[in-house]
């Protein structure tokens, strides 16, 4: 068959309340609009965010990332991207999650408290030239805030995808701070899955441009 | 129609892949072409997120167009499924394992939200169960065989890939089929092997040509699928 514009293959009868679903639908599409917008107005804080990414990653370091709940799935799919790019004849870059070693989570969890998880895991697997990047469905997730916290102690570059405005994280030493301008954690994660894809793209951008990242040691 | 070779999500290494339209250099044509002053660079680069910001608007206005309807309809008939005892499955490679896993978390634990949790079970979660399954039989039945474990018939087996040409996910989603499971996939470019699928109930297609734009908008659409069947389930219990 051919396939159409977002083909339903089948298409079953028509019941009472379609309409109603219908309408509900393009009252979801249309709540996201707002949110879409502002990310349009972040671009230079994104910008500027993997601007720094890119050098950490010149001078060495590998990306450390971490969220908790839907956005621990967000942390893997970071760490995939950097790796295994899907764009062909894209470097693999050096980034591990925090969330997918489920013994080490649940362990620290039951023995220190979940505002651990993510500290403990840096304090023994972070280095100085590495990248912590918090994602938070909330705006002020206590383990994610953790993490960052200790990577900022250790000389890491903190960068936090947080809900709302970010002003409840003001004041955490971070970095880059890049907040979603919503709070409704499923639009939240929406603009947060386009940050991390645009930090991807222009970590690429910057990386090849070796003259804008000053020294580094890697070739 | 004659069908052009996609961009796969899952080939690699990735000779079928095309370096473009959507590779680095075409998205950022002037950066290429010689800048390496970092405020002429963050500036391209300020511009650049821009333009990719307003495009996944736009393909998110599309797709509600387009699949707002078919949406309402698979809700309906997933919230039915749930309704009788019926459980999700979902699955998907790579970034899209990841899109499998959050819509597993939020239908089973939707954190400080109203709804009542619902049964879904993601298969890319488990490296034990993916390891396996990859290293004693092949990575194109890790999902298939999984269905096979666990589908029943009232299930609900949801693929998500940006190709739509994923082999795990075709062979998934006929062993669903063949089950009784009603079958939700989604996908990208113009739906790919996917569209071709006659045991497929229902696709729902982000229509780029970016891998990143396509995932973002399939994120919106998975959790609008979230919204309308907890909206419909909701109202059946009204009307109980």
């Amino acid at each position: 068959m051919t396939a159409g514009p977002s083909a339903t293959v089948t298409n079953p009868p028509q019941r009472p309340g379609d309409a109603g679903g219908a309408d509900r639908a393009a009252a979801a599409f249309e709540r996201r609009v707002g949110p879409g917008r502002e990310l349009a107005g972040r671009a230079g804080e994104i910008a500027n965010a993997a601007h720094a990414m890119a050098v950490r990653f010149h001078q060495g370091g590998k990306l450390v990332v971490f969220g908790i709940g839907g956005a621990a799935a967000d942390a893997q799919h970071v760490a995939v991207e950097f790796v295994h790019p899907v764009i062909v004849g894209k470097r693999a870059l050096p980034a591990i999650s925090l969330t997918s070693d489920a013994a080490t989570v649940t362990g620290v969890a039951a023995h220190e408290g979940l505002a651990s998880v993510f500290s403990h895991q840096i304090r023994y697997l972070g280095e100085p030239a590495d990248i912590a990047l918090g994602i938070a469905l909330e705006e002020n997730c206590p383990s994610v805030v953790g993490g960052l916290r200790t990577g900022s102690d250790l000389g890491m570059l903190t960068v936090a995808l947080v809900a709302g405005t970010g002003s409840a994280v003001e004041g955490q030493r971070l970095d880059h701070l890049l907040a979603a301008g919503s709070a409704d954690p499923l639009i939240v994660k929406e603009i947060h899955v386009s940050t991390y894809h645009l930090l991807w793209e222009l970590v690429h951008v910057f990386f090849e441009q070796p003259g804008v990242l000053g020294p580094g040691i890697m070739t | 129609m004659t069908r052009v070779p996609k961009p796969s999500d899952h080939l690699w290494p990735p000779s079928a892949r095309p370096a473009s339209p959507g590779s680095v250099e075409s998205l950022y044509p002037f950066i290429y072409q010689g800048a390496t002053d970092v405020t002429a660079v963050l500036a391209q680069a300020r511009a650049s997120t821009i333009a990719k910001a307003n495009e996944v608007m736009d393909l998110r206005a599309e797709v509600g167009a387009r699949s707002g309807e078919a949406l309402a309809r698979c809700a309906a008939e997933a919230a039915a499924r749930f309704a009788a005892g019926g459980r999700l499955l979902t699955f998907g490679n790579g970034g899209s394992a990841t899109d499998a896993q959050q819509l597993a978390t939020l239908f089973l634990y939707p954190a400080g939200r109203d709804p009542m949790p619902l049964p879904a079970i993601g298969l890319a979660s488990d490296p034990a169960v993916l390891t396996s399954l990859s290293n004693d039989i092949g990575v194109d039945v890790v999902f298939a065989r999984q269905i096979a474990a666990f589908g029943r018939p009232g299930d609900i087996a949801l693929g998500l890939s940006t190709s739509g040409n994923s082999e795990n996910l075709l062979r998934a989603f006929d062993e669903a089929s063949r089950r009784g499971l009603v079958t939700i996939g989604i996908a990208g470019y113009d739906g790919g092997k996917m569209a071709e699928l006659d045991g497929l109930d229902y696709l729902f297609i982000a229509p780029s040509e970016s891998i990143h734009r396509i995932q973002e908008a399939q994120t919106t659409m998975y959790h609008v699928l979230w919204e309308l069947i907890v909206a419909e389930l909701g109202s059946r219990q009204v009307r109980a």
